[in-house]
């Protein structure tokens, strides 16, 4: 009955009028946070360094092969970079200063030597877990991340001598070892190695920085270390950003580094946007609703008035608009989350077949968003209700 | 005494200026020209205004100190009113105008109700929109409508201004009935006119 006096006759355009523009804002605030958060979780896993992550040298120009440019870097040039905003930090690669011999020690495979070049960078930059990345003397093995093309080498070596080749995780188990010497050859160790990872954008063997630290202590002939790469993390998003200062100080890197960085932070800016827009159309939205409950209430106010003076608790009339409303608001979430879903199954499938392989599960953050317009809105539609029929009391 | 009527003259024995007390089961006149205050004397002991000066207690309480709480349990089952213009619902039916009240306390039946509107004859308007009715039909809608809750006072102003006589003592009978049977009182205010009743206690503004 109270809904009746209350409610029945009501001119329902602007309520109409609302609750689509609630429904679109919903929908599309969903959909890009949703996608936001897992464009962000692209590329995470798929490689040892961070999908933000990477290794920039200068560009070797004819100038450098003459020695009339510097090629190396200096601590200012990469304090310059790391006060950037769209930059979260920069670090040395820090490479050998001694002679390092890799070669297989496993009678599973067939012996395979080559001097190699090592490289370590700060664990921050890689997706590995810290106790898979430590080394200290005295240790049994020494971890290693060893880049893709050295295993595809390494199978192709081993299906030539007739032998299977192995899987990424078989590999982990092979057995390896570092002879480390000096340049005059007068102070040698070996150490047993084992690959913690492998990596499509590092070119060299990555080790611990503590073992680093060991080999260039004991056995470097004491010249000065260049840092002739450095590794710099962007924010999310911002990689147009870091293009243009690697362009600007004549700096480049891998391009398949680039290319996801890139990607991220071109659908990154445009769901940014969508996600901007949303925002304006629920807060828009939920405005013409609270300000049809105003309306509403205005128009009642007789009502409400009177109905207080016939025994009915304020609490229960502030309940009735209350409740009316966030049962709309309600209606316009689920259905705006059904409409979601609907959605997403299209994006996922264009998303899908443009080559994105992102995540299918809806993200938790998307229906907390949701959850959180609607607290929103019914903790505003109470306290607008209750002012309104507290004016009438 | 009201603010918008402290600059108007009140004779001695005006119930504005002075201690006044109502005292439970008795049946009250008050007597009044027009723009002396009945409707302030019934909006003010009603809690609906507070600008007054003085004290207006109600069961030995300063009525400016109840709660919304207290309010709405006095308004609820304590003191019903019939105001000077009614205060109906006029989009709702008949129906709904009375169940709306009768659904808060359950006091009739739906065929009590019935029964009420029979004794004043109009019935016929049980689904009919209370705008659409005369005024004198109002009026009995809303005196039934002040009946359907429990009550210690009624408090009716000018309840049969559109009333003829006959419809005006089956209402005063009605009134007089229900009040009697609840061990309640009333306060009836009038331009002068006693319809040929017997009341306990007669004031003045």
């Amino acid at each position: 009955m109270l809904n009746k006096l209350l409610f029945k006759n009501q001119d329902k355009k602007q309520l109409v009028i609302a609750i689509i523009g609630a429904l679109l804002g919903i929908t599309f605030l969903i959909t890009s946070i949703h996608y936001l958060i897992k464009l962000n979780e692209f590329g995470e896993g798929a490689d040892i360094l961070g999908p933000n992550t990477i290794i920039v040298q200068k560009r070797v120009s004819n100038s450098s092969t003459l020695g009339l440019t510097k090629t190396d870097f200096s601590l200012k040039e990469m304090e310059k970079m790391k006060s950037k905003k769209f930059i979260k930090d920069v670090k040395p690669v820090v490479a050998n200063n001694f002679d390092v011999f890799f070669r297989t020690a496993d009678s599973l495979v067939p012996p395979f030597s080559s001097v190699v070049f090592i490289q370590t960078v700060d664990s921050e930059f890689l997706e590995i877990e810290p106790e898979k990345w430590n080394w200290k003397l005295g240790d049994e093995f020494v971890p290693m991340i060893m880049p893709r093309e050295f295993l595809i080498m390494l199978n192709t070596f081993m299906s030539a001598s007739g032998i299977p080749p192995i899987s990424d995780d078989l590999a982990k188990d092979i057995k390896f070892e570092f002879k480390l010497s000096n340049n005059s050859n007068s102070k040698k160790e070996t150490m047993k190695v084992r690959i913690a990872g492998f990596s499509n954008e590092v070119s060299s063997l990555l080790v611990p920085e503590s073992f680093m630290n060991y080999g260039n202590n004991t056995f470097s002939d004491g010249s000065l270390q260049k840092i002739t790469q450095v590794m710099i993390s962007g924010e999310e998003g911002k990689f147009g950003l870091v293009e243009e200062l690697l362009e600007e100080k004549g700096l480049e890197s891998k391009k398949s580094q680039m290319v996801v960085g890139k990607l991220k932070s071109i659908i990154g800016t445009l769901f940014g946007v969508v996600l901007g827009i949303s925002i304006i159309a629920v807060f828009m939205s939920g405005l013409v609703l609270i300000q049809y409950l105003q309306l509403l209430m205005t128009r009642n106010a007789y009502e409400a008035r009177t109905l207080m003076r016939m025994g009915y608790h304020p609490e229960k009339i502030i309940k009735t608009f209350f409740l009316y409303f966030v049962k709309i608001f309600g209606f316009v979430s689920i259905l705006g989350l059904l409409l979601f879903i609907v959605l997403k199954f299209f994006l996922d499938n264009a998303i899908a077949t443009g080559g994105l392989g992102i995540g299918t599960t809806i993200t938790y953050q998307s229906i907390g968003a949701l959850i959180l317009a609607y607290l929103l809105f019914a903790i505003t539609s109470y306290r607008t209700a209750k002012k309104g029929i507290f004016k009438e009391y | 005494m009201p603010a918008p009527l402290a600059s108007i003259e009140h004779g001695k024995d005006s119930i504005w200026g002075n201690d006044v007390e109502l005292k439970p089961g008795k049946k009250i006149l008050l007597n009044a020209s027009s723009g002396k205050g009945k409707s302030t004397f019934t909006t003010t002991i009603f809690g609906l205004r507070r600008d007054y000066t003085g004290t207006l207690s109600y069961d030995d309480k300063d009525t400016r100190n109840l709660t919304v709480d207290d309010w709405t349990k006095i308004r609820m089952e304590q003191i019903s009113v019939v105001f000077q213009d009614l205060q109906l619902f006029p989009k709702l039916t008949v129906q709904e105008n009375l169940i709306l009240k009768n659904s808060l306390t359950d006091t009739f039946t739906e065929k009590e109700l019935k029964t009420l509107l029979e004794r004043l004859e109009i019935d016929n308007k049980w689904n009919q929109q209370c705008g659409l009715l005369s005024m004198g039909q109002q009026q009995r809608v809303a005196i039934i409508r002040a009946l359907a809750q429990p009550y210690s006072w009624l408090i009716m102003d000018e309840p049969f201004s559109h009333l003829d006589e006959g419809n005006t003592q089956r209402c005063l009978k009605m009134l007089d009935e229900r009040t009697t049977d609840l061990n309640a009182s009333f306060v009836l205010t009038t331009l002068g006119d006693h319809h040929s009743f017997k009341f306990d206690q007669e004031l003045n503004l």
